[in-house]
């Protein structure tokens, strides 16, 4: 059996006296896909900057790769894509140039390519020379999805991927986790409620109070239909 | 507990060197010939010199072994010796301004000395002001230890640009010899127990703030513990 | 390194597009010119100490305003944890941070030796050009220095006015040599004989560059 790409151990994070995460134990292998579901300050964020490296936790540890998250070498911080509530982009810069900087961070052997084909796949290759400050917030969302998953990475952390989409966002967002799980990326993302993506099977957990729980009402809590479930509704 | 039998030990030491230097400057030792009176300062500038230096040393050594190991315990040392450090550098400024009246006839004089210290007084403020600004951020410990570091880096550099900038000025020298060629015995024997005095002085304050301040840590570690624990109760209700 | 030419050009990208850095330290070069002109008044107007205290004071708070703004796009969408996350290693931020603002105060500078030469009366002379070496040197000491203090500054509360009171006393040694450095060119005196000051900046230099280069990491994470 392979190692588990991500895996925690009595995982906590406690900001001054609020716990905000506790006893988190989490195990994702390689091409596997997991939802975590809570409301708002449930701590998934914070979970997800935990393992992405970007945020120590107060106490557990966290591997990725195998690696303690508070010490992962730039061999391993290229593997792992990052999306969350912040889009990490440039407003002054267009979107191609957005992606062509990225392209560059992460050393892919032809940027102009690389951009050029991901904005191709998030639907904004007509607005490839527009500066991201003019963008709406889906349009946005989306380049920063493109962003997250132009160094094809091997651990994607999505916060809340499908929010401020629209239906074709949403469907192209889709379509983008079933592409990354089926060339075997883990695909660990967060939302307010369980999606159905077709053609993929995932795991759901919830956070509840702070402990992260296999969900068991899986079948109650999941609504009937596609992706329109997730959007606004 | 050991810590404050130390402390206490260490108090009790100072008062007795203390009132050994005190009368010794005031009693023992000859004035010195062209200064007069005055002069005396000479005997509590030097050692608050040497402390208010030391302490940033220790502030900038503190924040090295809190960037390579990570102990908390680092921190709060060198945040105490900041303080302290703090405390002896504007003493000494003072002194060096109640000096100045009477030899030069004005509050203040950009002696190489004098310079260097109120440079090393302002590097001082802007740790402790950093600190006070960033107080609820983690990462304060950080940003500390590297400010530490970094200035501490540059007093070498401090103290040859200005002394080099007053070689160019009319000197005012500190003492007649132009350094410390003390003649007379006596005024040796005084210089070493004042700065005996002052550095035991420095010590035992800088430990009692190192103390309250490693307490404060903890309690706010085991406070996040509690929360926690708190937490796990209410969860099985 | 990929990364550092990539973080340099998109800096540059960034400040050509919008151009109000550049503009900013060029009119703040001014205009601390300009007052201190007024403050000492017109006797002191012709004299080279004072040219050359004016150029670094205007020197100074530009280069601190520019080294704020190096670091503030990444404040914009959280881009800096972008960076963080990448494989890109923060040493490596660090120079490309520190290039940046180094050609941003180098521009302020060229414009300050221009203001400077008219408002003090000076001629565009052979002894500029030896006040190039030494005002070079100064910019890297001082945009080493700034680069690092202001990824510190920039978060917390004091920000803005923290800058300034970590900077000077630190930049205090480069200060003196590069002001009495440049005293001396003016005045006519041969780049040999300002030997010791100018070993004191490239001591300056050395050392702030190295330990920014070193230390940037521990400043930099975001926790």
């Amino acid at each position: 059996m392979s190692a588990p790409v991500v895996e925690t151990h009595s995982l906590a994070k406690t900001y001054g006296l609020a716990p905000v995460l506790r006893e988190v134990q989490l195990r994702l292998l390689a091409g596997a896909g997991a939802f975590i579901v809570g409301g708002n300050g449930a701590g998934k964020s914070t979970l997800l900057r935990m393992l992405a490296g970007l945020e120590a936790p107060s106490s557990g540890h966290a591997l990725v790769f195998g690696q303690d998250t508070r010490r992962l070498a730039a061999r391993y911080r290229r593997r792992i894509g990052l999306m969350a509530h912040q889009s990490f982009l440039y407003p002054n810069l267009t979107a191609r140039e957005n992606l062509e900087f990225y392209a560059e961070l992460y050393s892919l052997g032809d940027p102009r390519a690389s951009a050029h084909q991901w904005l191709g796949r998030v639907g904004l290759a007509h607005v490839a020379d527009t500066r991201v400050r003019a963008f709406s917030r889906g349009m946005e969302q989306r380049l920063s999805a493109a962003r997250a998953m132009l160094a094809e990475p091997a651990l994607l952390l999505l916060d809340e991927p499908f929010a401020s989409l629209d239906h074709d966002g949403a469907e192209i967002v889709a379509a983008l986790i079933r592409g990354a799980l089926e060339r075997g990326a883990s695909v660990l993302a967060t939302a307010h409620a369980i999606p159905e993506i077709d053609g993929v099977e995932f795991a759901v957990f919830e956070i509840s109070r702070g402990r992260l729980m296999q969900h068991t009402h899986k079948e109650e809590v999941r609504r009937g239909g596609r992706i329109r479930s997730l959007l606004g509704r | 507990m050991n810590n404050s039998a130390i402390r206490n030990w260490l108090g009790f030491s100072t008062l007795a060197l203390m009132l050994a230097s005190l009368f010794m400057v005031f009693d023992y030792v000859p004035p010195e010939a062209d200064q007069g009176i005055a002069q005396l300062i000479f005997y509590f500038h030097v050692p608050l010199a040497w402390v208010a230096f030391a302490s940033f040393g220790l502030v900038a050594i503190a924040g090295i072994f809190y960037l390579w190991l990570g102990d908390q315990l680092w921190d709060d040392l060198g945040y105490a010796a900041a303080e302290t450090g703090m405390v002896f550098c504007t003493l000494m400024i003072v002194a060096g301004s109640i000096w100045a009246k009477p030899i030069w006839g004005t509050w203040w004089t950009w002696d190489s000395r004098l310079t260097m210290t109120f440079i090393l007084w302002l590097m001082y403020g802007g740790y402790l002001m950093l600190r006070a600004s960033a107080d609820d951020t983690p990462a304060v410990a950080r940003f500390g230890a590297v400010i530490g570091i970094v200035a501490a880096l540059d007093v070498p550099l401090v103290i040859a640009s200005v002394r080099l900038w007053r070689t160019i000025h009319p000197a005012v020298l500190v003492t007649k010899q132009g350094g410390h060629g003390l003649e007379d015995p006596r005024m040796v024997a005084t210089l070493l127990m004042s700065l005996a005095a002052f550095t035991a002085l420095w010590a035992w304050l800088l430990l009692l703030r190192f103390a309250q301040l490693r307490a404060r840590s903890r309690m706010s570690r085991l406070a996040s513990g509690v929360a926690l624990a708190a937490a796990a109760a209410s969860d099985t209700n | 390194m990929s990364g550092f030419a990539a973080v340099l050009r998109k800096d540059l990208r960034l400040e050509l597009r919008s151009g109000e850095s550049t503009l900013a330290l060029l009119a703040l070069s001014m205009l601390v010119l300009v007052v201190l002109v007024f403050a000492l008044g017109a006797a002191r107007v012709r004299s080279v100490d004072a040219a050359a205290g004016a150029l670094w004071v205007a020197m100074v708070f530009a280069g601190m305003l520019g080294a704020n703004r190096a670091l503030l796009a990444e404040r914009d969408n959280g881009a800096i944890r972008g960076l963080l996350l990448s494989p890109l290693d923060p040493a490596t931020l660090y120079a490309a941070k520190l290039a940046a603002a180094l050609i941003f105060m180098a521009v302020a500078e060229v414009g300050a030796v221009v203001l400077m030469v008219l408002f003090f009366n000076l001629e565009f002379d052979a002894s500029i050009a030896r006040l190039a070496p030494i005002l070079v040197l100064g910019a890297i000491g001082f945009s080493a220095l700034a680069t690092l203090l202001s990824a510190i500054t920039g978060r917390t509360r004091g920000g803005d006015m923290l800058l300034p009171i970590l900077a000077v006393p630190i930049f205090v040694p480069a200060l003196i040599a590069g002001v009495k450095a440049s005293a001396a060119a003016l005045a006519g005196a041969p780049l040999e004989s300002m030997g010791d000051w100018l070993k004191i900046m490239i001591a300056f230099d050395v050392l702030f560059v190295t330990a920014g280069y070193l230390l940037f990491e521990h400043v930099v994470d975001e926790d």
